[in-house]
């Protein structure tokens, strides 16, 4: 799938499917014993020091078994997104779960996809910038009617970046009651809105504790007077108070 | 057995949900905890954290001396004690520590209750006179100069004067009130003027009477069957207060006496009289005086008046509610609140009221009129932003406003603006994710809500529960092969305590860090004016930027103190 935003080309991994018509191939019977624990993991995959744990083979019988089963196209090796330096093995048959790739929103090489996510993003901030009071629906509807994308984001893809804004505090969330600005919505349906003008300043306001130094300080619990950490030799109040 | 988390709590779909069951057997869990770990006898009022002591002690050490701070603190960490344990502890002179006890009740830091103590077998009870610290006065100390903004806004210049004269001395009798106007002279208009402007404040409700100065304090089990009395047919069962609690309730004047002003018995010009006439009118003015003078104490009862704080902390949290919501939406919004606040405020009998309202439309019309902002406000524009504030409505068009979530969102924003600036963008989003969904939460399923990569979203999370902003569960499945999960969650009832305390601390810092600069540059402040000129006036401007900057500060941080404590 390719996926269109500006002047750049983001490429999704195309996932191909083994001919199952061809018959399987020679297998010795440690390659066996490794291609049927692999194919019984189903989409969830095994890791390559599982599989020497639970057939209990030698390592070297194990890799060069791995090897050969995946010359032979019957495995395939894929990235685990919470552990991306292990060997993690699928039967080709299989496309990995969400759990071993991490869903919609990560490459193949297991990284979160964060050029086009804020793309998305940027898009949805501005169409309920237009909409002033929007659903995840007319939000989806408006991102399909822009065509900046080739291809369909679904109305959950566009919900999990929208409820992204909301945490971003972009956006307020609020349950319609019908009446005022949202009368077009109704009652009860979540809507969002923009919390700030594009004119405002990019970052929500800045809290009075997060403002002195003491409120940013990772190191405030070991802060004391007269100790190694103290206000009265702080390098941040010093150089908060550089005048 | 395998396990894997195919639910989406926080997606609409209609997936199977396979966590559920567990996480809500943990949160059960969790509040069993929490219920048993709470502090016998319930009640509201928190006791001090470890910093908001610290803070207490420094303000009492920098107002009144160290003396009277070490048995402040004392008080303050061993709670409620004699007179005799005091001095037991402090390992000071008797007479020491009651001067010091002395200062603290003067100034409305300490109340003194007296207690009986059962006796043994053959002893008869008794009495004895016990002193508690009211760490909450102690802290309202540092806001002196905001309570004398918000009365010279609103009264005059005498009441100005007046209201400094309680707040230096703590507590004053009518007669101290006029000594102190006059240095003593028997001088008519002085009486009358001082009179006249302590009716003001009291009707302004700045000025209170103050409580009883030693309350009998019944033993627990006679109080709580009272209560049990009380409250048989009620619904709801009545809450045990903690000993604190139970000290100022019974020390608070009633509520029909405690600001029982002068009654006033002027006469028309022609002679009639008045509802409250007396025989004749140089009798009747002696019989006025006698009367307004009783009222107010100066005939030797000795009626002592001081600051009602409550007042003044229930117009603060009105305008900071006025604040957040003009800031989160917009200035129609808070002209309508702030309307809705200034003809309910009367009303509301406590300063942690959970609503405002209902009003109607028409009576909050009318109030919005009254203020410049609202003028220009249309009916219609007044609707708009009723319902922006989410307001609830009434069949008959009143409208009710939930406070208590407004201040709720003020303090979620603070945190939240700690945690950007500390921990940086990602660790925000997921901090508020947490925050709003207000359960439990896998970390994979964290990751994907939040989009943080999988891998920065474990660190971002153990930094955050090793700095205490975040619970943390771990869920062990048995299996072929055992698989720990963890949950996390934003636990408010513990990390509010938590920052509060960080605020305290900064509180705390921010002083000793102005002291320390002062300290630094002293020969320079003593120098003559003259003698500042070239590098020595520049440094000299400097302190004064450096000491604005951190008083200013300290204000602005008293106000998210407030936010957490007393709102």
């Amino acid at each position: 799938m390719i996926c269109c935003c500006s002047n750049e080309v983001l490429t999704m991994s195309k996932r191909k499917r083994p001919d199952l018509k061809v018959p399987a191939p020679y297998m010795t019977e440690q390659e066996k014993i490794l291609y049927n624990l692999i194919q019984s993991k189903q989409d969830l995959g095994i890791w390559s020091w599982d599989i020497k744990r639970e057939t209990s083979l030698p390592d070297n019988v194990v890799d060069k078994s791995l090897k050969s089963l995946r010359s032979k196209l019957l495995i395939k090796e894929v990235v685990n997104v919470q552990f991306k330096g292990r060997k993690h093995y699928l039967a080709s048959e299989f496309e990995p779960s969400s759990e071993i790739t991490g869903g919609k929103w990560y490459n193949d090489q297991g990284f979160l996809e964060t050029e086009f996510i804020n793309f998305l993003k940027d898009q949805c901030l501005k169409h309920i910038r237009n909409l002033k009071i929007a659903t995840v629906d007319t939000v989806a509807n408006a991102v399909r009617r822009s065509r900046v994308l080739k291809i369909d984001c679904s109305s959950q893809e566009i919900g999990d970046i929208v409820r992204a804004l909301v945490l971003d505090n972009d956006v307020i969330e609020m349950r319609s009651n019908g009446l005022g600005e949202f009368a077009s919505v109704p009652t009860g349906r979540m809507c969002y809105k923009c919390r700030r003008s594009p004119d405002a300043m990019k970052e929500p306001r800045v809290g009075v504790m997060a403002w002195i130094p003491c409120g940013v300080c990772p190191r405030i619990a070991r802060c004391m007077p007269g100790g190694t950490i103290s206000p009265m030799t702080c390098e941040y109040y010093s150089k908060w108070l550089d005048f | 057995m395998s396990f894997r988390p195919s639910c989406d709590p926080l997606a609409s779909s209609s997936s199977s949900n396979t966590w559920s069951p567990l996480v809500q057997r943990l949160e059960q869990e969790q509040e069993q905890r929490q219920r048993q770990q709470q502090p016998r006898g319930g009640g509201t009022m928190v006791p001090p954290s470890q910093y908001g002591i610290k803070y207490a002690v420094h303000i009492i050490s920098s107002h009144f001396g160290d003396l009277v701070a070490k048995v402040c603190e004392c008080l303050l960490r061993r709670g409620p004690l004699t007179h005799r344990n005091i001095v037991r502890f402090m390992e000071i002179s008797a007479s020491q520590v009651k001067n010091c006890l002395l200062v603290l009740i003067q100034q409305n830091c300490v109340q003194a209750f007296s207690v009986e103590h059962p006796g043994g077998d053959e002893d008869e009870s008794r009495r004895s006179t016990e002193y508690m610290a009211v760490f909450d006065n102690i802290i309202h100390r540092m806001r002196f100069p905001k309570f004398v903004a918000v009365v010279s806004q609103e009264l005059d210049k005498e009441c100005v004067e007046l209201f400094q004269g309680l707040l230096q001395h703590g507590r004053l009798t009518l007669e101290k009130m006029i000594d102190r106007a006059k240095s003593g002279q028997e001088d008519c208009p002085a009486q009358d003027a001082t009179r006249e402007t302590l009716s003001k404040l009291i009707n302004a409700r700045f000025v209170e009477r103050c409580p009883d100065p030693e309350p009998h304090l019944s033993p627990p089990s006679e109080e709580e069957g009272r209560a049990r009395k009380r409250t048989k047919f009620s619904k709801v069962a009545a809450e045990p207060q903690t000993i604190e609690e139970r000290v100022l309730a019974a020390a608070a004047p009633m509520e029909a006496k405690r600001f029982l002003t002068i009654f006033h018995t002027t006469t028309e010009e022609d002679g009639q009289k008045t509802e409250c006439s007396f025989p004749g009118v140089g009798e009747k003015r002696k019989c006025d005086a006698l009367e307004s003078d009783k009222e107010l104490g100066s005939d030797g009862s000795q009626v002592l008046w001081r600051v009602n704080v409550q007042e003044f902390m229930h117009r603060f949290r009105h305008k900071a509610c006025v604040e957040n919501v003009r800031e989160r939406l917009d200035g129609g919004a808070a002209v309508a609140l702030n309307a809705m606040l200034e003809t309910s405020r009367s009303m509301e009998k406590k300063v942690k009221t959970d609503n405002a309202g209902p009003l109607t439309i028409n009576t909050i019309y009318e109030e919005v009129m009254k203020g410049e902002a609202g003028r220009a406000m249309t009916l219609d524009h007044l609707r708009a932003s009723l319902v922006m504030l989410g307001c609830e409505r009434g069949t008959d068009e009143s409208y009710q406003i939930d406070l208590k979530n407004i201040i709720e969102l003020a303090q979620n924003e603070e945190v939240e603006s700690v945690v950007l600036k500390r921990y940086g963008r990602e660790a925000y989003r997921i901090f508020r994710l947490l925050s709003k969904a207000n359960r439990l939460i896998e970390t994979d399923k964290i990751s994907s809500t939040a989009f943080v990569d999988k891998t920065e979203t474990s660190k971002i999370l153990f930094r955050l529960w090793k700095d205490e902003f975040l619970h943390m569960e771990k869920v062990v499945v048995t299996g072929p092969r055992q698989t720990q999960f963890l949950l996390w969650k934003v636990n408010k009832s513990t990390l509010w305590p938590h920052v509060l305390d960080e605020m305290y601390h900064a509180a705390l810092n921010l002083n000793l860090r102005v002291a320390y600069e002062l300290e630094k540059e002293n020969e320079l402040l003593n120098l003559p004016i003259e003698k500042r000129s070239g590098p020595l006036e520049k440094r000299y401007n400097r302190l004064r930027t450096v000491r604005l900057l951190l008083e200013s500060s300290l204000m602005k941080l008293d106000d998210a103190i407030m936010l957490f404590h007393d709102f």
